[in-house]
């Protein structure tokens, strides 16, 4: 079955070295990462130029790609160092750059042949759009995020350009691109990645005739989740779906990439959806911080109920990463570097890079050095008993206690 | 420099023919973002502005998905026969009409294109069709001069209005309204964020989105004499939600006073600002946007601390694929700044056992070093 269907890649977020190798392991065909500069995440941890290469090992080696963004919108001064930067790129085998701006596109174009993705900061959003970006030397588009698959389908035919959309994750409510609130209220240029977020403020709205004073987050958009829309990716022939988050934590780039691949493997071998993990997954999604779920304009155009009216500090989950495996063997046990702590008798979940959770108590924990401990601190390394199965990277993850 | 400006009906034209106006934006409805004509009143008055020896310039600056591209072709087919030259943003909207009229161009860079090379890549793709760039307010004088004198189209500026900070093709103000009329119902709104001083913002939604803009109009009029100089061939003025003072604006652009210029100030309705026209310094702040832990250096990173355990030892994943070794030293940054040196006469691995050296990839258990704390880097600093 799985030779008659084209099944598009999973392109998960990777912040760092770590999340790469956590987001490949757990099945993702590709990631995207920012070098020091030219990327929209300013804050994030981002990689030096040796990691750059290191990660393009490790992927390759696991037949996975990686994409660098370029995709600010930058200023002249910018453009001087892009073209050792792009040289280097090319240099260590980098698979494509994501850019959202003619001037790097042309300057990516003078100084390699690395492929060229337009962001979807770029907004495109029709075919002429594509047609013109496909002049331009690109070789894959990224919709914006207003475009449903169905026009995307139309795109992708008539514009004869592979195509990339987004299928989760944190959404701009603005056309990407096209918010400025960040440059002129708080002096950071939102599309050089100094975005404020200002559009999950809360807002005192009045001089609607039909509209007392009201307090609203009405410009905050919920967030994607598309699992249940795979089918119409495909029949579509979309090439990527891509997971958004850059920021966001080892769980987050293990959970999507583990969720969507195990997904997309399952109707690529059945033929379907029509599965009982089906379920299993939309629970897996829910697991994650993440707020409330929309399918956007994956199907129909996004409306009134795309907007998350509450304030971002209702997000926490109802489940926490408590650390990830360090080293597991009998002789030193299974090691975690704990990130929220947790107490001996615990119920912890660690999640394989495929299949089942594996579901272990906390009965006895130590610390490196083999003293007997009841509890856990955050930022320390501490031993359980080796469990069969588990491997170093595997993710471990908590139910929230209330 | 000319003046251009937009009209919506033929009292706001027959004041562009008296001021000397030479063209007239005009919005459709149908195509433009705050469009307000219907198609019979935009051909009508196409048609009286060409009379009055107005060039016609149609706006069709909305960003269009590819079914609603699709259904706006219908009506920029019928309404391009009446008029000289299109504005576009969207990049669809450019290659349409490039490959499908002979109408000359006038492109809407205002988002973004903060170079230079992305400005003639622009122009090179429209192969000699671009009649003029409408330049993004964001760039500063030197910015703006530098681009006038090497572009080889002219060049236009916002000289006053409103500053969109944001566009969504969502409905966002009439989800507020629990009997809302119509979908296609215009609405407009003061908003007032918790976050920022800022109070005032204007708010609109239409048929094509919601529009946010800044608290304060954009205004470079008391640099039009430098602007000129510089070469700038048009400024543009927009005044589509306030009584038209263009009369006024004509003398100041004609004879600039500062005192005339003052007193319109005070009487304008809203704040105004140049913005970054004397600089942009958008990026200064992106350092400190960073925490420092993660403002990592090349070269000889060795691996970050896990687990500092008090007279016992650091646990230090390695990650360089040099590995490390006993006879290394090093140098550890805290994540505050301060920095630490030592030698390292204690290596173990995971299983506690002594080793002469740790490969990436494996937590190495060196000698305790006071003052230091998890997550600090490490990197080499000489290899004995």
């Amino acid at each position: 079955m799985s030779s008659l269907i084209k099944i598009p890649e999973v392109l998960a977020p990777a912040g760092s070295l770590d999340k790469l190798k956590v987001a490949i392991l757990y099945g993702a065909n590709a990631v995207y990462v920012g070098g020091q500069k030219f990327g929209l995440r300013t804050a994030a941890e981002n990689f030096t130029l040796d990691e750059l290469r290191e990660g393009m090992v490790f992927a390759h080696e696991r037949d996975a790609k990686v994409y660098v963004v370029l995709n600010s919108f930058l200023h002249d001064k910018d453009l001087l160092e892009l073209p050792d930067f792009v040289r280097y790129l090319e240099e260590i085998g980098t698979d494509a750059v994501i850019v959202s701006d003619l001037g790097v596109v042309n300057t990516v174009r003078k100084h390699s042949q690395i492929s060229i993705h337009i962001s979807t900061q770029a907004s495109t959003l029709n075919t002429q759009s594509a047609l013109l970006w496909k002049k331009a030397g690109a070789s894959r588009i990224v919709l914006g995020r207003e475009v449903s698959v169905k026009e995307a389908g139309k795109i992708k035919r008539a514009a004869d350009i592979e195509i990339e959309m987004f299928i989760h994750g944190s959404m701009c409510m603005a056309y990407s691109g096209h918010c400025v609130i960040s440059n002129f209220t708080q002096g950071r240029d939102s599309n050089r990645g100094g975005c404020a977020h200002s559009c999950r403020f809360e807002y005192s709205l009045e001089g609607l005739d039909t509209l007392e004073k009201k307090k609203a987050f009405f410009m905050s958009s919920k967030d994607l989740e598309g699992l249940r829309v795979l089918p119409h990716f495909i029949e579509e022939g979309i090439d990527s779906l891509k997971i958004e988050g850059r920021m966001k934590s080892h769980l987050y780039a293990g959970t999507m990439s583990k969720v969507y691949s195990e997904a997309l493997k399952f109707y690529a071998d059945n033929g379907h959806f029509l599965s009982d993990d089906l379920t299993k997954w939309e629970s897996e999604l829910g697991k994650v911080s993440h707020r409330t779920y929309t399918q956007a304009s994956l199907v129909e155009k996004a409306s009134f109920n795309s907007i998350f009216n509450e304030r971002e500090n209702s997000l926490e989950g109802e489940w926490q990463m408590v650390g990830s495996v360090i080293d597991a063997s009998p002789k030193s046990g299974i090691v975690i570097e704990v990130r929220n702590a947790f107490n001996q008798g615990d119920e912890l979940e660690i999640i394989p890079f495929s299949g089942d959770v594996i579901k272990v108590q906390a009965r006895q924990i130590m610390d490196l050095t083999m003293k007997a401990l009841t509890r856990t601190k955050p930022t320390t390394l501490v031993r359980l008993p080796y469990v069969s199965g588990v491997k170093g990277s595997f993710l471990i993850r908590q139910k929230v206690k209330t | 420099m000319k003046l251009t400006t937009y009209a919506k009906n033929l009292h706001e034209l027959n004041i562009l023919k008296d001021q000397g106006f030479t063209e007239v934006i005009l919005e459709p409805k149908s195509l433009a973002r705050f469009g307000k004509l219907s198609h019979d009143e935009f051909i009508k008055l196409s048609g009286r502005a060409q009379e009055l020896g107005l060039r016609v310039l149609l706006e069709w600056d909305i960003l269009m998905t590819e079914d609603v591209f699709i259904i706006k072709l219908d009506a920029i087919k019928e309404l391009i026969p009446f008029v000289n030259a299109v504005r576009v943003q969207d990049p669809g909207a450019f290659n349409w009409i490039l490959e499908n009229t002979d109408k000359p161009l006038q492109f809407i860079a205002e988002n973004g294109n903060h170079n230079l090379n992305a400005l003639e890549g622009w122009i090179d793709l429209s192969h000699g069709r671009m009649e003029r760039v409408i330049l993004s307010i964001e760039l500063s004088k030197t910015t703006i001069q530098e681009y006038v004198q090497k572009l080889t189209i002219p060049c236009e500026l916002l000289g006053l209005g409103r500053i969109l900070l944001f566009y969504t093709p969502r409905p966002l103000l009439s989800a507020l309204i629990p009997d809302k009329i119509s979908i296609n119902e215009e609405f407009a709104a003061i908003g007032e964020s918790e976050e920022s001083p800022h109070k005032g913002f204007p708010i609109v939604e239409n048929q094509h989105g919601t529009f946010m803009f800044h608290i304060k109009q954009f205004c470079l009029i008391e640099y039009a004499q430098e602007l000129r100089e510089m070469g700038l061939c048009h400024l543009r003025i927009d005044q589509r939600w306030e009584e038209s003072c263009l009369t006024e604006i004509s003398c100041l652009m004609l004879k600039f006073e500062t005192a005339r210029f003052e007193a319109f100030k005070q009487r304008y309705h809203q704040d105004l600002m140049r913005g970054f026209y004397l600089v942009n310094k958008t990026d200064v702040l992106f350092p400190k946007l960073k925490n420092s832990r993660l403002q990592k250096r090349e070269g000889d990173y060795v691996g970050e601390v896990l687990e500092v355990e008090k007279g016992s030892h650091l646990a230090i994943m390695v990650k360089n694929p040099r590995g490390l070794s006993g006879r290394d030293c090093i140098k550890i940054l805290h994540p505050k700044g301060e920095v630490f040196e030592s030698k390292i006469y204690s290596l173990k691995n995971l299983d506690l056992e002594e080793v002469n050296h740790v490969p990436a990839g494996n937590v190495a258990l060196v000698q305790f070093v006071g003052g230091v704390w998890v997550k600090s880097q490490v990197f080499y600093l000489t290899i004995v």
